[in-house]
């Protein structure tokens, strides 16, 4: 039963490293990009808002099949 | 108005709300019918995703423009913490409080509208106002 609680820190813990190596690149971009080209903000902050989407989608995924595991399977 | 106050861009909010609460209900007509538990269950999965979905929107366009690049950033990276922690929060709730519950509905409408997402996002994105 432990390899459960494992199994689901793993996933938490990989999908918040993923999550957090890809919206630093993502906020570190789009601060250099504002600031090369101020005229562009809002629409650079409509791509990063769009990409944002894209990048949490498997974390999310990770965080529901972990509280399955969690909760249901181990429960 | 204050200049921090001013809207940039138009977020379409309600339009998306919509379209996303349609998809739900649309799912969970599906799962309805294989029984009436698999109905409600696949309208909270939805809705798990939705909500913290709902406040990320809502807080990453809290500030605007380039003058205020870093606050967008730090209100960027606090939404999406908050926005994960929200998920675990509810999924943690659903399975405690919730008994019965179809967890194959649940979590297949959850990885749906997660999916789907960014394709909504991508053609009904906002628009500047200017």
């Amino acid at each position: 039963m432990e390899m459960v609680f494992i199994a689901a820190a793993l996933i938490i813990g990989l999908g918040a490293l993923g999550a957090g190596i890809g919206f630093g690149l993502l906020g570190g971009k789009l601060l250099e990009s504002t600031a090369r080209q101020p005229e562009l903000g809002n629409q650079l902050q409509t791509k990063a808002f769009i990409m944002a989407g894209l990048l949490d989608a498997v974390p999310m995924i990770g965080v529901g099949i972990a509280m399955y595991l969690i909760f249901v399977v181990a429960g | 108005m204050p200049r921090a106050k001013k809207r940039i861009t138009r977020l379409p909010f309600y339009q998306w709300l919509a379209i996303e609460l349609s998809l739900i209900a649309l799912l969970s007509f599906g799962w309805s019918f294989e029984n009436r538990l698999a109905g409600y269950s696949a309208f909270i999965g939805g809705l798990i995703y939705v909500i913290p979905n709902a406040y990320f929107a809502h807080r990453m366009f809290r500030f605007e423009g380039a003058r205020q690049a870093r606050l967008v950033v730090g209100n960027m990276f606090r939404a999406e913490s908050i926005k994960l922690a929200l998920t675990a929060v509810f999924f943690a709730a659903v399975f405690i409080l919730i008994e019965p519950i179809h967890v194959s509905a649940l979590l297949f409408t959850f990885a749906v509208m997660v999916a789907l997402s960014p394709l909504l996002r991508w053609f009904i994105r906002p628009q500047p106002q200017r």
